[in-house]
């Protein structure tokens, strides 16, 4: 069976590069930690990968808008390269500032496969501050994404300060109509959350929490998969594994849902 | 070359965050009623740009075409008052240097020299009839800090469309020509005239040494052979870093001489820190397999599991912090993660914690701190926020205390925790040396005024160009680039030593390392500067942030450039370790500096102190007469709505405290997720079944009646803390972080003198006898004394106000197996309810007591005998999973504790008082409320009843109820009446109010 290759981004502030490592490993693929330099100085060369992701963090501190200097410095030193990536069939994924980066790079959410237009934007919360918790997320069953094929309600952390959500009312018609929003946040009960704090953490227009390019090969998304990488992650582990006890079972035999996002790219690639 | 001012904004229709949270503040704060704020940010480019290159960096950089608008005109936003707050001269801009790396990578070019990008905000104000002195309330005291701030306020009249606010360019101008001086010491009155002209604030005692060393004939001849004389500024300047307080410790090696006023008991301390912290811990390390390193390095090491160390130390950043809040908080935080990148071979950060002691927050009295604790808690909140989340490293711990006592001076605590490999190319990690032939290396930042005599530079008065670099603004981005390029470095095995750049610079970091070589020879001139003009001793002691000293070997120097390159990090060799046995430095050739290496750490006068205690009843305290009350109904909620009990849920969210994807135990458990926990456990290793727990505690409302007793029950909360979630004793390590008051007697400055300095030595005993009991070696530790500080009063006179003698206590625990932790909400309806340990009359200092304005006498005490053998107990009923909840009972009491553990399940729960174990606590306020030691509440299966009981037998543990299905908190008093009956969603609601609409 053929090694599925993914490239975890590092340097510049960048700082889920470990966990998302370990995550992709554990859901079944080969992973590098790539310094932005190596890949831009082509000491690493894309062409050995089916998996590219733009990680979380603090690019370049983040100080003029989240993501804004790290998608200049790979539009103007590689935007080909990665678009052939793309054409190619494989797969990006951007995490939080990753998908910020992607969004300003205008990879996402390329209507009319035009990769290069910033069409949407994540600003500030509405908050008015950085926010850590946990949020129940609705699947689009519709949605072309292969990153989330299979899942209903899904649990996950958000940590940012600039996650909102924000475009012109054709622009969300048109995300919607082909599909392209593949996650919303929602209540508890899995209905939408309908903007209302914190079950929308940052006051995102129609609740969107991830959107994917036309293909479903290019997503993006707030929430974190890689930091729900153990069945211990989730913040009622402990109540669960009591409940569970009780009725003489255990937890921990199934994979979390943050591994399954990652794994159903492994196995994207692998099908193919 | 003409600047260029670039204003940006978020489109007229989009919600603009930051500006309602300032009319939210104005109102809240100030009662003054602002209709709308708009901000605007805005890009000073001092480069020379073509009409093409900026519409380029607009468009790329600084617009986002989808939410922002921007000009190189003034915004034509709608204002009544429009206030512009900018940077003073010097101060780290963070936005401006990425917006040159930014502008860099566009453009493909490199700003020319004295090129520069400043950042600054304008903020367009509506509102009716208002002032301009509340506009300047409103920047003086809400946007801006005039320490490292600027301002300039427009009304709509005074305001010119085409000039805005004119530009305003904050460039260091030094103008000044570096040079060294020399300094006679021709005497001890001349010498003491110059350290105080000069800041240098030498001991007095250390003069008549310092001189005799000078005076020396071998040293002299020394001196003579490379063209010195009497000794150069950047020698005593040198000299009076390394004997300070802060580099020192000189008050915990000092020579206490205790004396008992009430029994003429007299004892003489000679060194705290030998007898009661080095002492224990190297007796524990012999008998713990698992301590590594302590006592030497920047931090302590542990051992994690066969192929991990663990690292931890913790710091305290005050001084800076009471003075600008966000910079000194971002600075302590930023900067305490440099100690374990700097332990052995350096160590990758895992977590860091917070702790805040600041003045009542809604203080209204008539002293007028620089800053209002509400603003001064805002600040150090936020720094601390963008400290950890802009390091990529996790912030699940911290407390926040309130008291007057930190109106004087607040206590901003920071600790840190980081991961090594136990091996390094077949070496052991935490070992490193410097030997002759290594170079220096200088990492990181660039060097500025930044820090220079800290504090004291403050008074100075600021010209337009003179820096104001010495309140610091950490920069986590770059630290964040130099700790992966370091580690990267370390697994090539390109580092021989590494220690960081903290207090005294280079003059510290360099003088430190090179005492393993046994010299170094440095060429100052080698050291990047962030700007010219400073002079040489300013370069050696300057406290600029992120840098770390390195060794590097001759034959990897290559190899550690070319991957700091790769990094984007700045590394300059700037000299060479030898064995010469002398510290030399020169400067463009010239020797300016050569100080023997054994000068420091020989001969210097021990540091004195008389210490004079009075029982706390001798000093007139005493239990107050008080009956019990009839509403206890009212009285809980009263009591879990209080500052230091209440929810402080709003500063944990905006901490990220999942990143590095290790979260287990986080810091806010329960069906809601909304209650603290006791403790966090991690599992820095991901693929390992380990975990790593911690927790803090602070109790120093107890110093007011016996330090000793605040200190055994500070150690004992932080070691229940950490058994509440799955850690064992058999592997418990702590911190101690002291900050106490000025203990030098003097009959005018400091009468009290004596007693504060009994308390520290009555405080490093109980530190030392519960250490030993409890086997907890102290892998780091560190001191802040002179929390104290002068406040204006309402005539125009001052007052000295001195914090409560305080220790923040830490541990961590290694935990085998991290899916066997608890947490401490009750899980299931029908679940028994225990109280494990004793509760005593111990209302003494307790929040019962001080709701009533009371003190007490009878203090919390700690039986180390008794409560071990009942901690073990616990431990392994949590290992086989026996109970479903388990959780501390702390700061006041069973009453609040048993609240929290209903609250965090939100089921009910009823309890009778009659059924505590107690001795003389015949009273239902003194069971409810005593803040009695060795105690927790646990949950159980009632299945488990039996197995659960067993474990404890011959041990305090008493079932005292059960948890309900419904909604009701229920409490029976002893006589068998209910005494408390209240709905959960009450209790919450009570206990979140205070900070509740705070985010």
């Amino acid at each position: 069976m053929n090694p599925v290759n993914v490239l975890v981004l590092t340097g510049y502030g960048l700082n889920c590069d470990h966990e998302t490592a370990y995550g992709f490993q554990v859901a079944g693929g080969v992973v590098s930690r790539v310094h932005i330099n190596e890949l831009i100085d082509g000491e690493v060369g894309l062409d050995d990968f089916q998996i590219m992701v733009f990680g979380g963090g603090f690019s370049w501190a983040d100080d003029h808008g989240a993501g804004v200097i790290q998608a200049v410095r790979f539009k103007t030193t590689m935007g080909d390269k990665i678009l052939e990536f793309i054409d190619r069939g494989n797969l990006i994924l951007g995490i939080c500032n990753g998908f910020q980066t992607l969004v300003n790079m205008g990879l996402l959410p390329a209507l009319d496969l035009d990769y290069r237009r910033r069409s949407v934007a994540l600003t500030y919360n509405d908050c008015g501050n950085f926010r850590d918790d946990w949020v129940t997320l609705k699947i689009n069953p519709a949605s072309p994404c292969v990153f989330i094929k299979g899942m209903g309600r899904v649990e996950l952390p958000i940590r940012h300060g600039e996650g909102k959500f924000y475009t012109d009312g054709p622009t969300v018609e048109k995300l919607a109509q082909n599909n392209q929003i593949a996650l919303q946040y929602a209540l508890p009960d899995g209905r939408l959350a309908g903007g209302r704090f914190p079950f929308n953490p940052n006051g995102s227009i129609n609740d969107i929490a991830g959107i994917c390019d036309p293909t479903g090969r290019v997503f993006g998304l707030m929430p974190h998969p890689e930091a729900f990488n153990h069945w211990t992650n989730h913040p009622d582990w402990t109540r669960l594994r009591e409940t569970r006890l009780r009725q003489g079972g255990r937890m921990g035999s199934e994979l979390t849902w943050g591994i399954k996002i990652l794994k159903n790219a492994v196995d994207f690639i692998r099908a193919q | 070359m003409m600047p260029h001012r670039l204003e940006i904004s978020l489109k007229p229709d989009l919600f603009d965050a930051e500006g309602d949270g300032i009319v939210k503040k104005a109102q809240v704060y100030f009662g003054i009623h602002l209709a709308r704020v708009r901000t605007i940010q805005v890009a000073t480019l001092d480069v020379d740009l073509s009409r093409v290159q900026l519409k380029a960096i607009q468009n790329e950089i600084f617009t986002n075409p989808v939410t922002q608008i921007s000009s190189f005109q003034p915004l034509p936003i709608a204002f009544d008052w429009s206030i512009w707050v900018g940077y003073r001269p010097g101060v780290k801009d963070n936005p401006g240097s990425t917006a040159v790396e930014a502008i860099e990578d566009l453009l493909g070019m490199k700003l020319g020299p004295g090129e520069s990008v400043y950042t600054s905000k304008r903020y367009c104000i509506q509102c009716a009839e208002r002032t301009l002195q509340d506009m300047d309330r409103i920047a003086g005291q809400l946007l801006a800090n005039d320490i490292i701030q600027q301002w300039k306020i427009f009304s709509r009249d005074s305001w010119d469309l085409e000039v805005g606010t004119g530009f305003i360019i904050p460039k260091v101008v030094l103008n000044h020509h570096p040079a060294v001086m020399t300094i006679p010491v021709d005497s001890d009155a001349s010498l003491k005239k110059i350290s105080d002209q000069r800041n240098l604030a030498l001991n007095p005692n250390d003069i008549p040494f310092i001189r005799s060393y000078f005076l020396s004939k071998e040293v002299q001849a020394a001196r003579a052979a490379v063209g010195l004389t009497e000794p150069t500024d950047i020698e005593l300047e040198y000299i009076s870093q390394a004997r300070s307080d802060h580099c020192n410790h000189n008050t915990f090696q000092g020579l206490f001489r205790y004396r008992d006023l009430s029994s003429g008991r007299e004892e003489v301390m000679d060194n705290l820190f030998e007898t009661c912290i080095k002492a224990p811990t190297l007796q524990l390390k012999e008998e713990h397999a698992w301590v590594v390193s302590v006592l030497w390095d920047n931090a302590g090491v542990g051992r994690f599991d066969q192929d991990h160390y663990y690292v931890i130390t913790g710091e305290t950043h005050n001084s800076p912090s009471n003075i600008e809040a966000y910079g000194g908080a971002i600075t302590g935080i930023v900067g305490v993660y440099r100690d374990p990148m700097g332990t052995g071979k350096g160590a990758g950060l895992v977590m860091g914690s917070y702790g805040f002691c600041v003045g009542p927050r809604d203080y209204q009295g008539e002293l007028t701190p620089r800053l209002h604790p509400r603003r001064l808690l805002d600040g150090v909140i936020e720094g601390v926020r963008d400290g950890g989340n802009k390091s990529g490293i996790p912030t699940p711990f911290g407390q926040v205390l309130f008291h007057p006592g930190y109106m004087g001076k607040c206590l901003v605590f920071v600790t840190a925790i980081g991961i090594m490999p136990s091996r390094l190319m077949g070496q052991a990690a935490d070992q490193k040396t410097t030997s002759a032939g290594d170079l220096v290396v200088m990492c990181g930042g660039r060097v500025g005024k930044d820090g220079i005599h800290g504090v004291t530079a403050a008074s100075e008065t600021f010209s337009e160009h003179t820096p104001a670099g010495h309140v610091q603004i950490g920069d986590p981005y770059t630290q964040k680039k130099m700790h992966d390029f370091l580690l990267a470095a370390r697994d090539r095995g390109l580092i021989q030593f590494i220690t960081d750049n903290g207090g005294g610079g280079l003059s510290s970091s360099i003088g430190e390392s090179a005492r393993f070589s046994n010299g170094c020879e440095i060429q100052l001139e080698k050291v990047p500067l962030k700007y010219e003009g400073l002079d040489q001793w300013e370069i050696w002691i300057s406290e600029s942030q992120e840098r770390m000293t390195l060794a590097v070997r001759p034959e990897h120097v290559a190899a550690f450039l070319e991957l700091s390159k790769k990094h984007a990090v700045e590394s300059t060799v700037v000299g060479r370790y030898t064995d010469s046995g002398k510290l030399q430095i020169t400067y463009q050739d010239k020797t300016c500096a050569l100080i023997h290496m054994d000068l420091l750490t020989s001969g210097f006068p021990q540091w004195e102190f008389e210490a004079e205690w009075q029982p706390p009843g001798r000093r007139g305290l005493f239990e107050p007469v008080l009956t019990e009350p009839r509403n206890y109904n009212d009285l809980l909620p009263d009591i879990l709505a209080r500052p230091n009990i209440c929810s402080k849920e709003w500063i944990c969210r905006q901490y990220d405290h999942e990143v590095q994807g290790s979260s287990v135990i986080k810091p806010l458990v329960g069906a809601s997720r909304d209650v603290h926990s006791d403790a966090v456990v991690i599992r820095p290793v991901l693929d390992s079944p380990k975990g790593l727990a911690f927790s803090q505690a602070l109790l120093p409302q107890y110093s007011q009646i016996d330090t000793y007793h605040m200190t055994s029950c500070t150690i004992d909360e932080a070691v229940r803390r950490l058994i509440a979630v799955g850690a064992r004793l058999d592997h418990m390590g702590g911190v101690d972080n002291f900050c106490w008051p000025d203990i030098q007697y003097h009959p005018v400055s400091n009468p009290d003198g004596k007693f504060k300095a009994a308390q520290l030595v009555r405080s490093c005993w109980a530190l030392r006898d519960i250490c030993l009991k409890y086997k907890i070696p102290l892998l780091s530790g560190k001191d802040s004394m002179y929390v104290d500080g002068h406040l204006p009063g309402p005539y125009g006179e001052t007052h000295k106000i001195s914090a409560l003698e305080t220790l923040q206590f830490s541990t961590t625990g290694v935990i085998e197996n991290l899916e066997k932790c608890t947490t401490l909400e009750s899980k299931l309806p029908g679940d028994l309810v225990y109280i494990l340990g004793t509760t005593r009359n111990e209302l003494g200092g307790s929040e019962y007591y001080e709701r009533f304005g009371h003190t007490g006498l009878n203090v919390p005490r700690v039986f180390p005998d008794q409560f071990i053998p009942l901690y073990q107990a616990l431990s392994r009923c949590i290992e086989q999973e026996l109970v479903a909840s388990a959780h501390g009972v702390y700061r006041g009491g069973i009453g609040v504790h048993l609240a929290m553990v209903a609250m965090g399940g939100n089921l009910g729960m009823k309890v009778h008082l009659k059924a505590v174990l107690g001795e003389q606590a015949d009273y239902n306020h003194v069971i409810l409320f005593s803040e009695s030691a060795g105690r927790f509440i646990v949950t159980v299966d009632p299945k488990k009843k039996k197995e659960f009981e067993n474990t404890f037998r011959g041990l305090p543990c008493a079932c005292i109820g059960e948890v309900r299905e419904n909604n009701e908190f229920t409490i029976e008093g002893i006589e068998g009446k209910i005494l408390i009956s209240i709905l959960i969603d009450e209790l919450k609601m009570a206990w979140k109010r205070p900070f509740g609409d705070l985010v």
